[in-house]
């Protein structure tokens, strides 16, 4: 694999690989640590991800395809900084930001309190966040809600004020998990339009989806994944090939 | 991972803002959800202190000088460090939504809630301070109850307490990923700790029955210099105030290394 620029790179993974262990029962107290002292309960070991090495360059759109249960939100995780690495590491070159339905929200909180706290966590300035709230309320249609607490919302409102902060706040590196069944489709529309303008073309973006046309029209280059392992990066068709032949 | 931090708040990044706003929010969760609004903040240690003034000043009758003052800053102390470690057990769980989609670091939840905690004993302080002053009898001595300038001394005993603090709600929170049940045993530590600690009882009884205690529990030597500085004006007590930094110090790097390990593994274990 070719090794680029360290300043033009945004992600890289060196020999990253992923384990899980799963037990028979939760085992998580100290009580049931000491009774099963000796005896403890049967554990399996599944390789969510097996070794592995790529980069994703800046303002690059690298799409992720593999069938459910692939790993494909493992890595994603792990690429974001959110999962730990069993081996390897994950270099990140910026801020990031992992969205699936929706973006980090406390239920506690109201819309006005969650746009500030999800922007500042992205990294903006409170001046910023000013600039850009009457964007994010407007685009997530909820100006009359503004002051409620996000956990009277339906799953519909959550979903479009998780992306409206999403699209408006942003961060350096996006990664983007299935988020175009977000909404209604009046709102999916709005929501592609908005990834072309100021994702695609501003941003790196990490895109999984399993609509293959979405990652054919914005995706310079693919992964495919198979049980764990990244069996393919490079041309789209290809990937895409490799993925379509696997679901037949 | 603390020094990095305090370097990007004085770098240009939003630390320090994100800093303020998370603590100011906690902050509110805990006192604007009551009826009694942020009110409460303020009812809430004027009645604390109506209800030792009752018990044991007009009813036991304890006979020792500004016997009210003397328990009221004791327990401010106490609370704040039960309150920054039993209350934050489960805020790797809680607060999950500012870590799990973003790379923000944990710590920064942590010392926002250290933060929010501080707004709190700021509050109580103030009560502390008014009572003491405007209401509080003269001690053994005749002298009217007031502020010295060795009070000042009290900014490195908080500073003292909130590291403490923070390291044990990095211990413990970290902790609660893999022994769920750790509520239940810190509650008996702390149950146990709180009779154990110079709060309630005069100093020479609490040096003749557990003597060297002063030094073994890490809150003792906050609370007695705090006590020492601002009721009695005095200086510290220099070696147990360089106790309390070195227990400080000892326990933080614990909570660091296992928010490290432990605490590294939350989002896929909570």
């Amino acid at each position: 694999m070719d090794t680029l620029d360290e300043k033009e790179v945004a992600i890289t993974a060196r020999n990253i690989s992923k384990k899980f262990h799963i037990t028979e029962d939760s085992h998580n107290t100290v009580k049931q640590r000491l009774f099963r002292m000796f005896n403890p309960p049967h554990s399996k070991i599944v390789d969510a991800l097996k070794l592995m090495s790529f980069e994703v360059k800046k303002g690059e759109c690298f799409g992720l395809i593999g069938r459910n249960g692939s790993g494909k939100s493992t890595l994603v995780r792990m690429l974001a900084g959110v999962y730990p690495t069993d081996t390897g590491y994950v270099k990140i070159n910026g801020s990031t930001m992992l969205m699936n339905l929706g973006v980090g929200m406390s239920h506690e909180l109201t819309a006005r309190e969650n746009i500030y706290v999800s922007g500042s966590v992205l990294g903006l300035k409170i001046k910023d966040i000013d600039l850009i709230f009457d964007q994010i309320v407007d685009f997530a249609e909820l100006k009359d809600f503004i002051d409620t607490k996000i956990k009277f919302f339906s799953s519909g409102m959550l979903a479009r004020l998780g992306f409206s902060i999403a699209v408006n706040a942003g961060a350096d590196i996006m990664f983007l998990d299935e988020i175009f069944a977000v909404g209604d489709i009046k709102f999916q529309e709005k929501a592609i339009k908005i990834f072309e303008k100021s994702w695609i073309e501003q941003k790196t973006v990490v895109l999984i989806s399993h609509n293959m046309d979405v990652i054919k029209n914005y995706c310079q280059r693919v992964g495919y994944i198979k049980n764990g392992n990244m069996e393919y990066i490079g041309e789209p068709e290809t990937a895409i090939n490799m993925y379509l032949v696997d679901n037949q | 991972m603390v020094l990095k931090i305090l370097k990007d708040w004085s770098g240009g990044t939003n630390k320090l803002e994100r800093f303020w706003l998370l603590a100011k929010i906690e902050f509110k969760l805990r006192y604007y959800e009551n009826t009694l609004g942020l009110i409460w903040a303020l009812v809430k240690p004027v009645s604390d202190m109506l209800i030792y003034y009752i018990a044991f000043d007009l009813i036991m009758k304890s006979g020792f000088p500004q016997f009210v003052s003397f328990l009221f800053l004791g327990l401010i102390l106490w609370n704040f460090f039960v309150e920054s470690s039993t209350g934050t057990i489960q805020v790797l769980a809680t607060k999950k939504y500012l870590y799990e989609y973003t790379n923000m670091n944990k710590i920064e939840i942590y010392l926002a809630i250290i933060g929010s905690n501080l707004i709190g004993l700021f509050f109580n302080l103030c009560m502390f301070f008014i009572y003491f002053v405007l209401f509080e009898k003269k001690d053994e001595a005749g002298i009217p109850a007031h502020i010295s300038w060795q009070c000042i001394f009290l900014l490195p005993l908080i500073f003292n307490l909130a590291i403490l603090s923070l390291a044990f709600s990095l211990i413990l929170s970290t902790l609660y990923i893999f022994a769920k049940d750790i509520s239940q045993i810190w509650a008996i530590v702390i149950g146990l700790a709180f009779w154990i600690s110079p709060i309630i009882y005069k100093p020479e009884v609490f040096n003749n029955s557990l003597p060297g205690f002063n030094y073994i529990n890490p809150i003792s030597s906050i609370i007695i210099n705090a006590r020492s500085v601002i009721m009695f004006h005095r200086l510290p007590d220099w070696n147990l105030f360089g106790w309390g930094f070195i227990y400080a110090t000892f326990f933080l790097l614990i909570g660091l290394y296992l928010l490290n390990t432990l605490g590294a593994k939350a989002a896929e274990k909570l």
